[in-house]
């Protein structure tokens, strides 16, 4: 029988997977020729499953994590993440981000526009994207100033839905959680010895108030990770992911989706001019030296 | 009668992608302790010496044999005169062909040279789109022990091992570059590790040989490599085995003479009909054309 279930993350693969997952952030994070990590902790499930991996490759002493609140934050967000710090004794920094982020929106570079973008919900889209990019760039610059690499804190659900913003919670140097959906990010939160209270919580960005990844997409995690394993780990075409059983309409929402925000998951596209071009014939690995 | 043995080690290492020192001095060490524990063979993984996802540093990493000018094959070579080794490397031939080739080494020459023959592009791999393929699968002599090599993707075609055996190879010695990949509920191993030993159980089984797997571990650009190198004997049984993911050698004595006990009482290979299957060959060759 072929197996077209999520695979679930458990008490039997748990070990190979957390070997796994912290031998990449070490030696990744080593041939870099450094030893140190800064990440955003959120008070969500993902950040905190990269800090108790990060902690567990690389020591506590060397992972950094960065608070970054806005005014509208949950303060249950601030106060899950620093039980993380707290549990894991890694460094931390608070730096609240309203300041920056109001100023920008105060002055309003581009005026009045008739754009997609215009309009209250295009505003509300654009702080959430602009507070996600302020966050990405206090982060590229801790990384300087600290000589750590930046860890990437996006799930393959996400990645793959394209619920994130680009340059912005997206970026970073080495993600060990990419691969991997959030339904799965939540049974490996259960063995990481995360505190419940953070793995149990609604996914949110918590980029305004009462915002949920699942009333936002409209479905919930569960369902889209099961469609998105058949879509992309088997590869199945859509049609036959709904003759298994699954809603028609979801299952052409999602792989739309997933389809609609490629661009998201790649670099920027060039125009060939030369013979040899970066990263279309000229090919090396990122670890290339 | 004499009891006829082998006393051998197999390196899994973690090479460097196209830092060729480094995997000299890997290589260097690590035949230096298979020397000390006594081994008269050391066998490397695949492409040991130069990396596997090389893409374009194929081209600045390559070797060809007959070239007089300093390289790093004529820095192993010594190394050989009281053990025979094993290694994977870049080979380019006069023709300005590029092969993944493994050679063993003994004695301070080359003994033997296995270009691999199945060169997977599908998926993450992409080998055929840089090298040649091999033409054939030799058997030779390690320490009056006749043996073949066939490199990763070349085990996966059973044909490979079929041949080999036939040939009067004993020791079937696989290298390869095998990435972890594929979780399973159910499983502690990865699904690649899973296929690989039921596999390599097969080979050992049904052709009634040991059977030498060694795989290296390492990350390339995100990619681990899986290791549990390890050794099945001909009753299908893994006997000796590394870890998953972790760097190690592993020394055994393999008894060669238990070959007879097992040859003896399962007799596949002496009732094996190849004029049966060169005829059906020739006659799928000549429907298919």
């Amino acid at each position: 029988m072929l197996h077209n279930n999520l695979p679930e993350i458990n008490s039997t693969n748990f070990g190979i997977i957390n070997k796994l997952l912290t031998g990449f952030i070490k030696e990744e994070i080593l041939r870099a020729g450094l030893n140190k990590v800064v990440l955003g902790l959120s008070g969500g499930v993902d950040s905190a499953v990269v800090s108790y991996l990060a902690a567990s490759a690389l020591g506590n002493k060397n992972v950094t994590a960065v608070l970054m609140p806005y005014k509208t934050s949950s303060p249950k967000s601030l106060e899950d993440g620093l039980k993380v710090v707290g549990a894991l004794r890694i460094k931390h920094f608070v730096i609240d981000i309203s300041r920056q982020i109001d100023d920008y929106f105060a002055k309003d570079a581009g005026g009045d526009s008739d754009g997609a973008g215009a309009g209250e919900n295009g505003l509300k889209v654009r702080i959430g994207n602009k507070m996600a990019r302020e966050r990405m760039s206090i982060l590229y610059d801790l990384s300087y100033k600290l000589g750590s690499l930046v860890l990437g804190t996006s799930n393959k659900s996400e990645l793959l839905l394209g619920y994130g913003t680009i340059y912005g919670d997206m970026a970073s140097a080495v993600n060990p959680i990419g691969d991997i959906y959030k339904t799965q990010i939540h049974q490996l939160a259960g063995f990481l010895n995360i505190p419940k209270l953070i793995v149990k919580k609604a996914p949110s960005a918590d980029l305004w108030i009462d915002q949920t990844d699942e009333k936002e997409l409209g479905f919930t995690y569960k369902e889209a990770d099961n469609i998105m394993f058949l879509l992309v780990d088997k590869m199945y075409k859509p049609e036959t992911v709904s003759s298994l059983g699954y809603d028609e309409n979801l299952v052409s929402l999602i792989y739309g989706k997933i389809k609609r925000s490629q661009y998201k998951r790649r670099m920027p596209l060039i125009a060939k001019v030369s013979q040899r071009t970066i990263n279309i014939d000229f090919r090396y690995l990122r670890d290339w030296a | 009668m004499k009891t006829h043995s082998i006393k051998l080690s197999i390196a899994q290492i973690k090479p460097e992608p196209s830092d060729l020192k480094h995997n000299l001095k890997q290589h260097l060490r690590y035949i230096k302790t298979a020397k000390k524990e006594g081994s008269g063979l050391v066998i490397f993984p695949e492409l040991s010496l130069t990396g596997y996802f090389l893409k374009d540093s194929i081209y600045d990493v390559a070797i060809n044999l007959k070239d007089e000018s300093k390289n790093i094959i004529h820095d192993l070579l010594p190394e050989s005169n009281n053990i025979s080794v094993i290694a994977g490397f870049v080979e380019v031939d006069d023709d300005y062909n590029f092969y993944n080739s493994s050679l063993c080494m003994s004695g301070g020459r080359i003994l033997n040279v296995h270009r691999k023959v199945y060169l997977p592009t599908y998926g993450m791999f992409e080998e055929m789109r840089y090298f040649k393929a091999g033409n054939g699968f030799n058997v030779f002599g390690i320490s009056g022990i006749t043996s073949a090599i066939l490199t990763c993707e070349d085990a996966w075609h059973l044909s490979s091992s079929y041949i080999a055996v036939n040939k009067g190879a004993k020791l079937i010695i696989i290298n390869s570059a095998s990435p972890a990949r594929g979780i399973e509920s159910g499983s502690e191993k990865f699904s690649s590790i899973e296929m690989w030993e039921r596999l390599l159980s097969v080979i050992a089984f049904y052709y009634k040989s040991y059977v030498i797997y060694a795989n290296r571990v390492g990350f390339e650009d995100g990619i681990g490599f899986a290791g549990g190198s390890c050794i099945f004997s001909p009753d299908g049984n893994k006997e000796y085995h590394l870890e998953y993911l972790d760097e190690g050698l592993l020394s055994a004595k393999l008894n060669i003479s238990l070959l007879k006990n097992e040859r003896f009482k399962t007799p596949l290979l002496r009732d094996e009909n190849l004029s049966l299957t060169v005829k059906e060959l020739e006659s799928i060759i000549s429907t298919k054309n």
